[in-house]
């Protein structure tokens, strides 16, 4: 120790170098060997980072897309990027100033991006790459434009449908090829479906409102309702239409026995498991898009199932097809390097033939008003002209489109839950949240007018 | 300790190369450092620093704030999900430590002898905490999974109808608080460490005193390791406050979140990510750390009174 404190300059020197030596070894490591890119660039072109949220053959069928855009041109090279959390990542990413060029999003996502001007408006760039809204289905154009601009193109979109098993309608003597058209009906067959156990346990049930419960909000428009009223800006949870519907939720509840309903719940697998309930016919109706047709098809390919649009209850408008649209965007993000390169990838990914192969691997219909013959008859998913036919309806509706729409849902399905554990009526329950909701929409619009005034918004106009 | 020169104390003014090695000290000392400071001045102040400013704003993330004076947080009382997600952390947190210290005192007190066979079960007991958070709860929930999970199919030989442990809401609290005694192998090492370190002598005095096995844990052994249990009882408090990724990845799915395995972290996560109100969450964050920091001082002022720092 002693020499250590007499030689404390050399010694610190050497342990200077020493640390210098290693932070150079280091970095000269890292540039060496450390992480690369994936792929080779060719030199001169412009490069677009595209961030989409799809993984497995989801993803594989999009990064195919962007292999074909990049071999088709030699100005412009995409990267794909897979991102998980997509949503809160561009959130980020464009608050930060430094977002990709291309960002794959929800449907849901376009009025609050739209309204924070954290989108482009794609009105002019669409137009200049020869792109139109009449193009698309009237029901996707919805998803599209917003308060009079347009803000994103559909990738791939569904539309949500009855599935139901035509081998258990046919063991309790249904008719397979005549699906429930009513509420009603639908209850008489889940009734005859419904198979108890020797203890009086569940085996299957015909239909259940929680399986899968992705969309707990959407029964009132199944019952001429709806819970939010774009026009005057309003929540309308309370209204007489989504009362009945969750009355009548609840009654499945009430019949089946929550208590028996939980322990039934937890014998289900995952959605992408073979161990769905659908697959392992538990649930002998379910409420799903079209993309369920590529589960059936890697875990369960005798599965005999059909596909009709969801049934409406007596007194709702039942014309035309009733069903939700749920889509997938491309949006270009404020901040984006080269928005008009990036349009011209849009623009190839909205053509006819790269929509179908990007909506033939997702088991999706195209969101294109035109489709061919070939596409029809050769899509996997079998029920695929029913979707079809929900793009087209006048009886389809989207996401309630608000600002405030994820936590409307999140506080919607809280609610959907304690009906459902016959904690609370529905009249009770829907009057809480119509308050709570129209709290958040009030909140929500006094801040865009005390940020934009009469404008109201920072994009759509 | 050697290897720092000691320095005479003097009166004499120090001469002018005194001084400047002195600076060239502190010039080192400083340029050495300076990555943290400058880490810690630009990653963690300032951002905090910014949030409590949000805190006061409303803050949508993708637009700039706007000034509402204390709105988010005397909206924040008037927020049922707020008050839930507090509720439950109170409950969790209320149950966990205290279960956890007394889990891993008695798992301690159990292990700290020698031999091989205490080994293995340290290793055991520890391992358990190396596996990644994510990890070990996509194991836990097929564990507690209701039909196929390994627990209720133990309960079932003993005929007894295991619960849909992360379904029912009556349950939630309860398998999220033995998910909490997965980790007890971090406290159960800290605490025999620290019972390693109690002087032999005071065993022997206490056995001459005629106290039994139990008599002696509870007035040798606890006092001396108290400082070791404040430790511990204050990582707990602050690490079960701000619980988020076990009870995200398990009560979070697509069908809606579990309202009884909704926590005050995961709330905040997301307002600020989600719901895009970066203000509100702010506010939250800022409540979470006042109410960590007041827990942390009432342990230490409790720690005062119970604490014995004493050595022999």
């Amino acid at each position: 120790m002693a020499t250590l404190q007499h030689t404390s300059g050399s010694g610190l020197a050497l342990t200077r170098r020493a640390a210098l030596g290693a932070m150079l070894a280091g970095a000269a490591s890292f540039a060496l060997f450390g992480p690369r890119g994936r792929q080779d660039i060719p030199a001169g072109r412009i490069v677009l980072d595209y961030w989409e949220k799809w993984t497995r053959h989801e993803g594989d069928a999009m990064e195919r897309i962007v292999n074909a855009f990049n071999a088709s041109q030699s100005r412009i090279w995409v990267r794909y990027l897979v991102v998980s959390d997509i949503g809160q990542k561009s959130l980020v990413s464009i608050a930060g100033g430094n977002p990709p060029d291309i960002i794959g999003l929800y449907a849901f996502n376009v009025t609050p991006y739209a309204e924070s001007g954290a989108i482009l408006p794609l009105d002019e760039r669409a137009a200049a790459r020869g792109l139109s809204l009449e193009q698309y289905a009237p029901g996707i154009r919805r998803v599209m434009v917003h308060k009079g601009k347009w803000w994103a193109t559909v990738n791939t979109a569904g539309s949500v449908a009855l599935y139901y098993n035509r081998a258990a309608f046919r063991d309790v003597g249904l008719d397979p090829d005549r699906p429930p058209r009513t509420i009603a009906e639908l209850d008489a067959m889940h009734a005859k479906l419904l198979k108890l156990g020797p203890k009086g346990e569940l085996q299957r049930v015909g239909f259940l409102h929680r399986e899968p419960g992705w969309w707990s909000w959407l029964w009132a428009n199944h019952f001429g309702g709806r819970i939010f009223d774009e026009s005057t800006n309003r929540a309308t949870v309370n209204s007489p239409e989504c009362i009945r519907a969750m009355e009548w939720m609840q009654s499945y509840a009430r019949d089946l026995g929550p208590e028996r309903l939980k322990i039934f719940a937890e014998s289900f697998g995952n959605y992408f498991t073979p161990e769905n309930p659908f697959l392992t016919g538990k649930v002998a109706m379910i409420i799903q898009g079209p993309w369920i047709a590529n589960l059936i098809k890697a875990f369960k390919p005798d599965h005999d199932y059909g596909v009709a649009p969801f049934p409406t209850a007596a007194g709702a408008p039942a014309d035309a097809p009733v069903g939700l649209i749920d889509t997938d965007v491309l949006v270009i993000p404020r901040g984006a390097k080269n928005p008009d390169a990036a349009m011209e990838f849009i623009a190839f990914t909205q053509r006819q033939d790269n929509t179908e192969q990007l909506a033939t691997a997702h088991c999706k219909p195209s969101p294109l008003a035109t489709v061919s013959e070939s596409f029809l008859a050769n899509h996997p998913n079998r029920g695929i002209r029913v979707h079809y036919d929900i793009f087209k309806s006048p009886g389809a509706y989207v996401p309630p489109r608000t600002r405030v729409w994820q936590q409307f849902k999140d506080e919607f399905d809280t609610q959907v839950q304690r009906m459902w554990r016959l904690d609370a009526t529905p009249a009770a329950a829907l009057a809480e949240l119509q308050t709570r909701i129209q709290s958040l929409v009030d909140h929500s619009t006094d801040q865009q007018l005390r940020r934009y005034g009469d404008k109201g918004s920072g994009g759509a106009t | 300790m050697s290897a720092i020169p000691a320095r005479s104390v003097s009166t004499v003014k120090p001469g002018r190369a005194e001084r400047r090695a002195r600076n060239r000290n502190l010039f080192s000392g400083l340029l050495w450092s300076s990555p943290w400071l400058i880490g810690s001045a630009v990653f963690v102040f300032a951002p905090m620093l910014m949030s409590l400013y949000y805190s006061f704003t409303d803050y949508p993330l993708l637009e700039p704030p706007l000034w509402r004076g204390t709105g988010n947080y005397t909206d924040l009382l008037s927020d049922p999900t707020f008050r839930r997600v507090v509720w439950n952390t109170t409950i969790y947190a209320g149950v966990s430590i205290p279960l956890y210290t007394l889990v891993a005192l008695l798992l301690a007190a159990a292990l700290a002898g020698g031999g091989r066979i205490t080994a293995l079960f340290r290793a055991a007991i520890f391992i358990p905490t190396l596996v990644p958070l994510i990890a070990s709860a996509m194991v836990w929930m097929w564990l507690f999974n209701g039909e196929y999970g390994l627990i209720n199919k133990l309960l079932a030989l003993l005929h007894i109808r295991g619960p849909a442990w992360v379904v029912d809401e009556h349950w939630v609290p309860v398998s999220m608080v033995l998910m909490c005694l997965w980790s007890v192998g971090q406290g159960v090492v800290i605490y025999i460490a620290a019972m390693q370190d109690v002087p032999r002598q005071l065993y022997e005095a206490a056995l001459i005193d005629g106290m039994n096995a139990p008599r002696r844990f509870l007035h040798v052994t606890l006092p001396m390791i108290s400082p070791a249990i404040l430790f511990n009882v204050i990582s707990l408090t602050i690490s079960a406050v701000q619980i988020f990724a076990v009870p995200y990845v398990i009560f979070r799915r697509p069908d809606g979140q579990n309202p009884a395995g909704h926590y005050y972290s995961m709330y905040l996560y997301e307002n600020a990510f989600i719901y895009g109100k970066m203000g509100y969450a702010s506010a939250m964050a800022w409540m979470q750390l006042l109410v960590v920091l007041a827990l942390t001082g009432v342990l230490l002022l409790v720690g005062r009174k119970l604490v014995h720092y004493s050595r022999l």
